[in-house]
């Protein structure tokens, strides 16, 4: 009885708190990565006080207090940190622990991770809002907005003049039995926008057999790697799967890296430029379609 | 072999360390109170009539975290530890776990279902969705440990190496289905249901906690009752039942109990090994294989164990934290493989 008194008793203090108390967060805590991109891009980095595990962009975020995997947080930890605003996507749980940080007064948000132009406009409104900063937010939104629709007449005005090429994405890790892409994930609408036509018609991440992977012939490969980069990753991937040396991406030289980072939690501000490159190998004899834009 | 300890004394030391994992864990969190606050936020909520000035916060991690995470703690070690010792009499095998029957793959089983078809079944109604993951996983380990029952009991008699071989067969079938749907889960999904195979306390919420407490409770006032009967059956089931016992009776309880205790436990908590395994095994060590000593010791003990996991779960990478299946292993394997090279020797 003396809990359920003292939880409404709290509650009226924050209400009456917040009626007079029109100042802004100051303490963040951001439970995902295109979030915390979005929040450093908006000038606001010195605000986050923790971050989840999927937040490894810009690199001096790892710097601070880790929350941990964002299904998984714990209330105490995130109480610790003494925030004032907690900010993830609509993943972000178990839905208890989130229960239990609002009712510690600190102000939950949570945005949507779909992968499309209005969400990531109504998602940087909302940051610019909460920063007090939503001049820049709008700028920062039809910069992108500019940047991917070049994107699209670049890539269309390719697709004039060649077929689209068949690819395949493989995530994997170290080069080893890696996953394909499959429809109905942020990486299918990745290869998409580079203007890719996705080879595989599965839905999700799964794995495949080496056989059915050289019998889609693909005429690009993307790799992403979550635990090499660059040439050590290239080579990993041939390494440990031989077959793809026989593909006609790989007798071309048609194979490209993807951040893997880049495949969660929403559109991130690093994805237009990764597009660019994407397409340039995608359409290599486009007269580097990505600088014809206007 | 003479015990090391009386029980007496057991029950003494096992109390007080009790009382001590609980004092640790509602004194200890990520959030660093003063001691003298969390006394005093402890005693009003008690009911003492203490001024209330400023302990606003630690009230609230008190009250709304730590409270019903250690209850939590407190009756998922004690049910585990006294299914172990339950599955151990049953099954007079001291390597045999509560798993044996069927219930946490069952559990499992019923878990994946809920998480990864869930989203099929969108639908559902408000007081119903956020349980669907405990309701399936309870009622997988019912289902399950039912079935390996039934399949064990041949002309009104229960046959104990059957279910035990029909276990295995069916957790080896609810692993293949539990993999089926690893396979076709998406990513998030897939760490979800990783997650929860390692098992934790995080989110406790009094909601929750009740149907555990009821059962768990309810199991923990029951089987030390068949104390008596246990000891008796070690001798072997004729000899038993030559004792006046009703062994047919005995082991329907006792899988029933199991049952129950575990599939609940596991629906509130996840997967968390080696409580049910370890646990037993330490009390014998220490005091005998006497289930009058053995079952309640065994409560006492697994909940003091599984909060004192839980604290360094919660503690080790704050603020972020370790699912406690991993500290529980961490701490029991080593543990169980100590005891089988001692025995050796």
């Amino acid at each position: 009885m003396r809990l359920s008194a003292s939880a409404i008793a709290l509650c009226i203090a924050m209400l009456a708190g917040h009626a007079n108390a029109a100042e802004l967060p100051q303490r963040w805590v951001s439970a995902g990565g295109a979030l915390s991109e979005w929040v450093s891009a908006l000038g606001a980095e010195s605000k986050l006080v923790g971050v989840d595990t999927t937040s490894q962009h810009p690199a001096s975020l790892k710097a601070l207090p880790s929350i941990g995997y964002q299904r998984q947080l714990s209330a105490e930890g995130i109480l610790s940190l003494r925030p004032q605003i907690l900010v993830g996507t609509e993943e972000m749980g178990p839905p208890p622990v989130l229960s239990q940080i609002r009712s510690a007064g600190v102000q939950v948000e949570l945005f949507s991770a779909h992968a499309d132009l209005p969400t990531l406009q109504r998602t940087l409104e909302h940051l610019g809002q909460l920063l007090g900063n939503e001049a820049q937010a709008a700028q920062l939104f039809q910069g992108y907005q500019q940047l991917l629709e070049q994107q699209q007449a670049s890539v269309s005005l390719a697709q004039a003049k060649h077929a689209s090429p068949g690819v395949l994405l493989l995530l994997g890790h170290a080069g080893g039995k890696p996953l394909i892409a499959g429809k109905d994930t942020a990486a299918d609408w990745v290869l998409r926008q580079a203007g890719g036509r996705n080879l595989a018609t599965h839905s999700g991440y799964k794995p495949f057999s080496v056989e059915s992977l050289a019998g889609l012939s693909p005429d690009v490969l993307v790799f992403a790697d979550r635990s090499l980069s660059g040439d050590a990753a290239r080579a990993a991937l041939f390494k440990e799967n031989p077959i793809l040396a026989s593909t006609a991406a790989a007798k071309a030289g048609r194979v490209v890296e993807l951040d893997p980072t880049l495949l969660v939690g929403g559109l991130g501000p690093r994805l237009p430029h990764s597009l660019k490159v994407l397409s340039a190998t995608f359409y290599p004899d486009a007269a580097s379609p990505a600088t014809t834009a206007p | 072999m003479k015990p090391l300890v009386k029980p007496r004394s057991l029950f003494i030391g096992l109390s007080c360390l009790c009382l001590l994992a609980i004092w640790l864990s509602l004194a200890l969190g990520p959030v660093s109170l003063p001691l003298l606050d969390t006394l005093r936020a402890a005693l009003r909520m008690l009911g003492l009539p203490i001024d209330g000035q400023g302990l606003e916060q630690a009230e609230l991690i008190l009250g709304q975290i730590r409270l019903p995470r250690t209850l939590l703690g407190l009756a998922v070690g004690g049910v585990l530890a006294l299914s172990g010792v339950a599955m151990q009499g049953l099954f007079r095998n001291p390597l045999a776990d509560p798993g044996l029957v069927g219930v946490s793959s069952g559990a499992a089983l019923g878990a994946a279902l809920a998480i990864v078809g869930g989203s099929l079944f969108g639908g559902l109604p408000e007081a119903v969705g956020p349980y669907l993951l405990s309701l399936c996983a309870f009622l997988g380990g019912l289902g399950v440990t039912a079935l390996v029952y039934r399949l064990g009991r041949c002309n009104g008699q229960t046959n104990v190496a059957t279910m035990l071989l029909a276990g295995i067969a069916l957790t080896a079938l609810a692993s293949s289905a539990v993999g089926l749907f690893t396979y076709l889960a998406d990513d998030a999904t897939l760490r979800t249901l990783t997650f929860w195979n390692l098992g934790s306390l995080n989110g406790a919420s009094y909601s929750r906690l009740w149907p555990l407490v009821l059962v768990s409770t309810g199991v923990a006032l029951w089987l030390p009752r068949r104390a008596r009967a246990l000891n008796a059956l070690l001798l072997g089931e004729s000899e038993a039942s030559h004792l006046g016992i009703d062994v047919e009776r005995l082991k329907r309880e006792l899988v029933f109990c199991t049952a129950l205790g575990v599939g609940a436990a596991v629906a509130a908590a996840g997967m968390i090994g080696f409580v049910g395994l370890v646990v037993p095994h330490l009390i014998r060590l220490l005091a005998g294989p006497d289930h009058r000593t053995l079952l309640p010791a065994s409560i006492l003990a697994g909940a003091s164990l599984l909060l004192l996991a839980d604290l360094v779960a919660r503690l080790a990478l704050a603020p972020a934290e370790l699912p406690i299946g991993i500290v529980t292993a961490f701490i029991g394997a080593p543990f169980f493989l100590y005891l089988l090279l001692r025995g050796r020797a």
